[in-house]
């Protein structure tokens, strides 16, 4: 029944007051089960922040999408369609070959990507990830849905009262916007007389490159380490 | 003590509305009825504030109820205008007591046969939508745990709402919430720009633009990006104070 895993999961989200922002990550894993999950909002067609994530796995396979710009929660946001791979070490699992490795070599073994939408508006995607391979379930796979839709709902409503240009109280606590990683770009754009778009280019070529996600890559750039005129 | 089975039932069947594309009277007029069969109270109802800000009779479970509420609009007194105003619970009143509080309101409540009333705001956050009214033949305080039960069945009814209205504002909200992504990201570029052509660190490269941005009268969002995307010279902004 929809209705019962929904009010599960409103009831596991409840707070006087509040949007449960804050809580749809360990509510995700707690309903459907899973090792671990991420909820990944999306600017401009690209991961731009993470609004949660339980784990150091599911950080891991939200570093290397944003380092990468492929996998699970990018394949969901972009078609609008839920993205499943069972099994990361498998034979056939060439879908992303960059992240693929990234994601095994984390501990994850099966990844899947839930979009978060709700009517026309898409706003990211929710990451699960098993440490043992295998598909989710009917069941999980339903949760997860419902998950999603939650998790839009709840996410929308929290920017319901803010202000102007500002992130809906609720979001701003635990988002990582990968600030160190624009603050590079902009020393990059200075340094080699580029668009900052295309310095954001060149600190994930240099990542990708380098085999590094490029959070580590830009504070090395921010720390005055790393000058990518000098090192390319 | 709540009926557990109806109570959950209660739970449910609203959860069920949120689902698939409803109405937000019928969502309430459920509510009311729930309360009925659910909690130990003889008549409910829900009053809702219009865009507005006056309140409106939206759900009862009775027309003995509903004549009632509009008695409190009418004479803009009673328990369920209180708990809408003040965002608190208005519990546990004894009618027979409230003469000089609410005289038009617990006249008609007491003549009606009821003995207390008690109403529970619909609110989120500092947002208080509206309130869920409840009135007893019995005088005295509610049991605690219907107070609790019936609080989450407020607490529902008000996701329920809003989650309804987010759907007509998503692509609305969403834009909102990407202006505001984009906002703290060039933020993050422009410091980069200046902390790189002043040869600072963030910190001083951020009080430098926010400085720059309250000399201007510019809201900071505007001059980062201007900065960010090559418009305005990072190294060219206000000085900071010798002290700073």
């Amino acid at each position: 029944m929809a209705a019962e895993r929904l009010l599960r999961i409103l009831s596991l989200l409840a707070e006087r007051d509040g949007s449960g922002v804050p809580r749809l990550c360990d509510v995700a894993v707690e309903v459907t089960a899973v090792s671990g999950a991420g909820v990944m909002l999306f600017a401009d067609g690209r991961p731009q922040a993470s609004l949660c994530s339980t784990d150091d796995v599911s950080l891991l396979i939200e570093e290397a999408q944003y380092t990468l710009g492929e996998g699970p929660c990018v394949d969901a946001h972009r078609l609008g369609q839920v993205i499943s791979e069972p099994d990361l070490g498998g034979a056939n699992c060439a879908r992303w070959a960059a992240f693929s490795r990234e994601a095994f070599d984390a501990g994850a073994r099966a990844v899947f990507g839930y979009p978060i939408r709700l009517g026309a508006a898409r706003l990211g995607a929710l990451n699960l990830y098993r440490d043992q391979p295998g598909a989710l379930s009917d069941d999980q796979h339903i949760d997860a849905l419902v998950m999603a839709d939650v998790a839009a709902r709840a996410i929308l409503t929290a920017q319901v009262e803010a202000a102007s240009d500002h992130l809906g109280a609720g979001l701003d606590g635990d988002m990582n916007l990968w600030a160190i990683v624009h603050q590079a770009a902009g020393m990059v754009s200075v340094q080699l007389a580029i668009p900052v778009a295309d310095a954001l280019v060149r600190l994930r070529a240099h990542a990708f490159a380098t085999d590094r996600l490029v959070a580590h890559v830009a504070l090395d750039v921010v720390e005055r380490r790393l000058r990518l005129d000098i090192d390319e | 003590m709540p009926n557990q089975a109806l109570l959950v039932q209660s739970l449910v069947d609203l959860a069920d509305n949120l689902v698939d594309d409803f109405d937000v009277v019928d969502v309430l007029s459920l509510l009311s009825d729930r309360c009925v069969y659910a909690l130990d109270v003889t008549a409910a109802g829900v009053m809702l504030a219009a865009p507005s800000g006056t309140l409106e009779v939206i759900a009862s479970s009775s027309d003995t109820m509903r004549t009632l509420e509009m008695f409190q609009l009418q004479s803009d007194e009673g328990p369920c205008l209180e708990a809408y105003r003040t965002g608190r619970q208005v519990v546990n009143i004894d009618l027979a007591a409230v003469g000089s509080r609410w005289p038009t309101f617990a006249a008609h409540a007491t003549a009606d046969g009821f003995g207390s009333a008690h109403s529970f705001p619909l609110r989120l956050r500092r947002r208080t939508l509206g309130a869920l009214n409840l009135l007893r033949i019995e005088p005295g305080a509610l049991d605690e745990a219907d107070i609790a039960a019936a609080q989450a069945l407020a607490d529902i009814a008000t996701i329920a709402i809003v989650q309804h209205q987010i759907v007509i504002d998503a692509q609305t909200l969403n834009s909102q919430l990407s202006a505001a992504l984009n906002t703290r990201i060039v933020i993050e570029q422009a410091k980069g720009k200046i902390a790189q052509a002043t040869d600072t660190d963030m910190d001083r490269a951020f009080r430098r633009l926010r400085h720059h941005a309250r000399n201007h009268n510019q809201r900071l969002g505007d001059l980062a990006a201007r900065i960010a995307q090559g418009a305005i010279d990072p190294g060219s902004l206000d000085h900071l104070p010798a002290s700073g």
